[in-house]
Parts: C-alpha cells; structure tokens; sequence
C-alpha cells in the first residue's frame, strides 16, 4: 500500500458523496452517464493510479487502485472507472502503452487473430458504446495475445446487465490492433485474477453500502409504536447483515494485502468462492429488512442489489475458481493445514 | 467498525509454526495422544499438559517472572491453532491459559500472581471457570451463589451447573453475589473468588454429556471458607473483571477448528477418490474457514495493539458464525463422502464424523449462546 492511499481515497469519496446521488445513478437506466464525475476524476488523475509515473500515470500501487474500485461500488458509480483502470492495468503487465480515454475490457473467447487483424464477437462488454478502446484477449495459431483495439473500428450493439449498466455486443472485422506477445498460461491467469480481484473490490464496496442502508432503516422505521431493529427476529437479521459485511470487508482487506505474494491466487479464489455465500445472504436480508420499500424503483437499495446479483455472473465466477482449488488439491500432496497455512499466509 | 488489521507472518513465526507441528507429529507417532475432534474440552490428559508446560507453551505471552515467555499474541495464536489442527489433548490447561492468567494479570494481586502463574504454566495447575447456576444461564448477572463476609474471608454457599472439567481442575474462578441483587442494578454486587476445589464443603457431581462422556459437573458449595486473599480484583467489580476477558475468549481459533480433523479427513478422502466434483463442493467450506480465519486473526491483532475498543462486535461475530461452521462440517461432509460414522470406528473419516456430529450441539452454546451474541451484535451496530 502506497503512503497516497489515504488521501486519494479521501478525495475520492468526497467527490463520489457529492456528485453521485440516486438521480444520477438513475441516469444510466435512460443510456446516460456520470461525466461530471468522471471528468473530475480524470482531473484529479483518479483515472490513472496504479500506473507508473514514468509512464504518465499518477503513481501509486494495485491495492490503491483496488481500493478506488471499492468506493466505485459503495457508489454505483455510473462511470466506466473500473474498467479503464483494469484496461490500463493489463496493458501495463503486458508492456504495451497505456491510454488516456474511456477504455473497457473483455477476457473472454470470441476474439481471432489473423494476419495480425482482428475479427469476431464479444459479447456483455462493459461500457463498449461510451469507450475508446478496447482491451481483450484474441487467439491465433501461437496462442493468445492481449490486443488493444480502437472501437471506432467496430459495430457495437447496446445492450444492458440486470443493474442496467451498459453490457455491448462487440463485432470486429479484420481491424488493426496493438498486439502483446503471446500471453504465457500464468500471464494469463493472472490477468484473470486480477479480473477477479476488480470484482472482488466492486462488491466490497455494494455490499458496504446495503449493510449501511439497511441498518439505517431498521433506526427509522417503526412498527407497533418502536423503531423494527427492536424485535429480536429482526435483530436476527441485522446480524447476518454485519456478519457477511465483516467478512467481505475482511477477504478484500486480506487480498488487498497479498497482492504482492505469490499467494495471491488462492486468496483471491477463496475471496470470490466465499463472496457467494455473503452476495446471496445480503441481497436476501437488505430486501426483507426493507419490506416493499426495498422493491420500489424509489429506493435506492435495487442499486446495489441489482449490481450484486449481476456482477457475480461476470468474469471468473466462483466455479472457475472452486476448479482451480480442486485440481490445486488433487495435484499437491500436502495435507490440508500444511496447504492452508502455507498457501494462505503471505510469507 | 468491520475494519480489521491483516496479519503478515514473520519467517520466526512460520518457523514457530513448524516447531509446534513437528512436535505434535512426534507425539502423535509415539501414541502420546490420539487425534480428536472438539479436544479444547474433551481431551484431558494432564501428563501431556505437563509436557506443553516444559515447552514453554502454556501461558507463553506472560512475563517471564510469572513462568512465561513474553511470546506475542500471533505467536498464541499459532500455537492454538496447531493444537487444534492436531487434535492435541489441551482440555486440563486450557480455562487457565485462556481465561485465568489474564485475569489475574490484570487483576490479580502480586502474591495471587506469584503463587498460581508459574504452576499453570508448569502444566500443573487448572482452573474451571465458575459461571452458570441452575436459573442462571445466558442471563448471568441473576446467579444466586453468595459469599458472606466473616473475620479472614468469606463464607460461600450455593452451587455452579455446567462446569467443564472441574472434576480435574485444581480450583475454580467462581462469580458471587457479595451483596444482595438489586433489579436497578443488576451487575452491581458480584465478585470473583478462586475457590480450591478440594476445600471442605465443597462437592463435585459429574453430569454425563450425551455421549457418555464426563466433561460436564455440578458444583455445590456448603459453607465454604474462602480467606480474603483468594479474592480477585475487587469486591464488587466481578461483572466488568469477567466481562473484560470475554474478547479473548470469543473469537479465539477454538471457535472455528472444532470439527477440523473431519475437514481434514474429507479432503484426504476425496483427493483419494479422485473426486474432483467432491472437491469443488469442499471449497465452499474451506472459503468459509479462510474468511472467518481472517477475522479472527484480526481481532487477535487488534487485541494485541491494544486498541480494543471496537473489538467486542467483531469478536462476537467470529464466535456466533465461527461456531456455525463447525457445526456445518459434518452435514456437508457426510454429503460428499459415504460414511458409517461410529466413536469407535477404524477409519478416521467415520470416527471424526461420529465425534462432530455428537459434540456439535454444544458449539453454539458454550460461552455465551449464539442468540446473545446476535442481541450483542444487533444492539452494538444499530448504536453506531
């Protein structure tokens, strides 16, 4: 963690605390977007931490930028912040050249490299119709590569998630593209884990802000003459809510701090695995805790509910990485304490 | 208030880790003990308690003077939970080394920490934790047990349910009521005094757990002289002295490792079946018991620095969901791997099974139930 996490994090969350109410997350349902706080951001050069001075960017390390992310989701902030910062991420690790518009990123299969000219289609590709550029994965006879393509160059078809962010078709024919060497199996997989780890960030934060929304309701609303967090079944429920919100916060925190360590994979498998469970559970509680409130397009809870219940179904889910364990195991010898502690502690 | 420190391993530490380990291997191998799940409360064995006091391990964060070590609290934690993932017979020392030693660390006065210290971390002196009465069980502030004021001391009757190992314990930290309850307030008037558990008057009556087992006892005090130096802290005072320790003891690995071995066992199995499906299924459990393995870790770390002051709610919620986890072991277990569980079985799988599935119903209940815990929590988040 770098010595500017704590003020640009600062700044950061003031910025989102004022320009991001519920109108403008609102904004995104009608095909619009958060441009006054993403020009801010790109002023503040919010937009390029994690990227190296010396490249241009704004300094500072992944958990920095993860920790952005985070807030990004406690706002549902309808800016494509997470997906230029992870585009300009993975162009970094791979040595090509980073960019200073709204970039997205696809790692999925759907991309052919020919005569180093790409062609194909990618499907839900975040934020496609507002961006520049496009950062994916494309396969040729070598392997894969990672390409940076500009979407000037293709047809893009909108379409959205179930939280209403902008999720595009991407068609590409025999266009040019920046071309990294083809990405080794560890190249690859960690451009997945740090895929995964974005998500991670993202729902840390969604999960912040519901555990925040519901706890304040059960304060103001009242039944049979007392405010609801009084009756013990709800109480019940309050406490599922801070137990899921303590170990979300806790998973991100600790992958944040073995981002470093070559034990970050398992952390982040286990991070995501467990995320699950604490996605199904306060989605469940929030909503029961508001009653019909909570189902209104009004009330702002759908917009962190509505984000949780999409974001999980995107990227490496929690069966790419329970796989990943389960070859892990099947493959080492080592009994199961040896294995926790060696591969969970970042020695 | 869900911010918690992450905890980086030193290489001394990894390295202690591997000492404990390879110890606990050794007796294993030797037949000094034999594996169990649940073995904090069922695995008495005081010549091994004897042994971990020659290691240096029972009470290693106290000062030197008193027989410790001035190890730190990560170091405990490790070695906590190598114990647990072993399966280690701890039970005798364990309320003496958890609860007993802080207390009198804090409390105690320099002759009561003279004269017990050094013995329990010898291995040779334990402790039970005197607390629930007949009508007195999650609401602790009603217990009856009265001690009365005579020249020299105080005179106790009443009587103590509940109170595990006692029956091998040396003495008893033992919550009085020194003046009469008063309903306005009702903490107020109870106080903390070691009774020796062979003093005159006093009587220990097993009660057998479901299994047969004795762990459990019943404790009556006739008239029990108890001289005016075995009282700790204040008279008084004993609801905030008892309640000061609860952290420690809520949100330790023993409130995530019970049923560990099963876990460990249902890994072996699939991995030697091959079943890889099975496998997928197990890292949901093995998620679980990372993150709340990062939470108790956290507050470990957060007791160490001191900083104490929002850790009661975290502390309670590794306890409430820790607790849970252990009891979800074998139901998801038995699911994924056949088994015949039995106490006598040959194959660890379905004698772990068998142990998990008869010691699980006292997870959520021992040391403060899990509906106290969530009024605690609910109440801590809603005042924030």
């Amino acid at each position: 963690m770098s010595e500017m996490k704590d003020m640009i994090l600062d700044v950061a969350e003031r910025m989102l605390k004022d320009y991001i109410t519920k109108d403008v997350v609102d904004i995104l349902e009608k095909g619009d977007w958060a441009k006054d706080a993403w020009n801010l951001f790109q002023d503040n050069g919010i937009i390029s931490v994690a990227i190296p001075e010396e490249h241009g960017g704004a300094g500072g390390d992944l958990e920095d930028l993860l920790n952005l992310v985070r807030l990004t989701g406690k706002y549902a902030a309808p800016i494509p912040f997470a997906e230029t910062t992870l585009a300009n991420f993975l162009l970094e690790t791979s040595n090509l050249t980073t960019v200073d518009k709204i970039a997205t990123y696809s790692l999925q299969e759907g991309f052919i490299l020919q005569n180093d000219q790409v062609s194909g289609t990618l499907h839900n590709v975040p934020w496609a119709r507002h961006a520049k550029y496009l950062v994916a994965f494309v396969k040729s006879n070598q392997g894969v590569q990672l390409a940076l393509i500009d979407l000037a160059d293709a047809t893009i078809q909108s379409s959205t998630n179930m939280a209403s962010e902008p999720r595009d078709t991407v068609t590409m024919s025999d266009a040019k593209a920046q071309l990294s060497p083809v990405l080794s199996e560890e190249q690859i997989f960690y451009a997945r884990s740090i895929e995964t780890a974005f998500k991670i960030a993202l729902m840390t934060g969604a999960i912040e802000k519901i555990n925040e929304l519901s706890v304040q309701y059960t304060k103001e609303r009242e039944q049979f003459g007392r405010p609801i967090h009084r009756f013990q079944l709800v109480q019940h429920q309050i406490v599922q809510l801070a137990g899921e919100t303590a170990i979300a916060i806790a998973a991100f925190n600790n992958v944040c701090a073995a981002i470093q360590s070559k034990n970050l994979l398992h952390e982040i498998a286990y991070a995501r695995i467990r995320f699950e469970d604490a996605i199904a559970t306060v989605t469940s509680v929030s909503h029961q805790l508001h009653a019909a409130i909570g189902m209104t397009h009004e009330y702002a809870l759908h917009q962190y509910t509505r984000r949780l219940w999409a974001w999980r179904d995107e990227g490496p889910n929690s069966d790419y990485w329970s796989e990943h364990i389960a070859n892990y195991l099947l493959n080492h010898d080592d009994k199961l304490w040896a294995y926790l502690t060696k591969t969970l502690e970042n020695s | 208030m869900f911010q918690l420190p992450t905890v980086q391993f030193t290489e001394e530490q990894e390295a202690f880790r591997l000492e404990v380990r390879g110890f606990l291997h050794e007796h294993i191998k030797r037949g000094t003990f034999t594996p169990k799940c649940d073995s904090w409360l069922s695995g008495v064995n005081p010549s091994f308690s004897k042994l971990i006091g020659e290691q240096g391990w029972i009470g290693m964060t106290w000062p030197k003077k008193y027989g410790g070590q001035e190890r730190s609290t990560i170091d405990r934690y490790i070695l906590t939970e190598e114990f647990l993932a072993s399966g280690a017979p701890v039970a005798a020392h364990w309320f003496a080394d958890r609860q007993t030693g802080p207390l009198l660390l804090r409390y105690g006065t320099e002759e009561q920490k003279q004269f017990f210290l050094p013995k329990i971390a010898r291995g040779e002196c334990y402790f039970a934790i005197g607390l629930s009465e007949p009508n007195s069980g999650s609401d602790l502030a009603s217990v009856r047990t009265r001690a009365e004021k005579v020249e020299g001391g105080w005179i106790v009757n009443g009587q103590k349910i509940w109170t595990s190992n006692a029956h091998v314990c040396h003495y008893m930290v033992t919550l009085v009521r020194t003046s009469p309850f008063d309903g306005k307030n009702k903490h107020a008037g109870l106080s903390q005094l070691i009774i020796d558990l062979h003093a005159k008057g006093v009587t220990i009556v097993p009660i057998r757990f479901l299994t047969g087992e004795h762990h459990f006892n019943e404790v009556f005090f006739e008239n029990v002289f108890v001289s005016d130096n075995m009282v700790v802290g204040q008279i008084g005072n004993g609801w905030e002295q008892g309640l000061a320790e609860l952290a420690f003891e809520r949100s330790g690995p023993e409130r995530i490792l019970s049923t560990f071995l099963l876990l460990d066992e249902l890994i072996q199995e699939l991995k030697r079946q091959g079943n890889k499906e099975g496998l997928k299924q197990a890292t949901k459990l093995l998620s679980r018991l990372w993150s709340l393995r990062n939470l108790s870790i956290g507050v470990a770390k957060l007791l160490e620095s001191g900083d104490a002051k929002d850790v009661a709610i975290p502390a309670s919620l590794v306890k409430a969901f820790g607790t849970k986890f252990e009891q979800s072991i074998p139901e998801i277990a038995r699911l994924l791997v056949e088994t015949y569980p039995k106490l006598d079985a040959e194959r660890k799988f379905d004698r772990y099974m068998a142990q998990s599935i008869l010691h699980a119903p006292g997870f959520t209940i021992r040391g403060g139930t899990t509906e106290i815990l969530y009024g605690m929590v609910a109440k801590g988040v809603v005042a924030k």
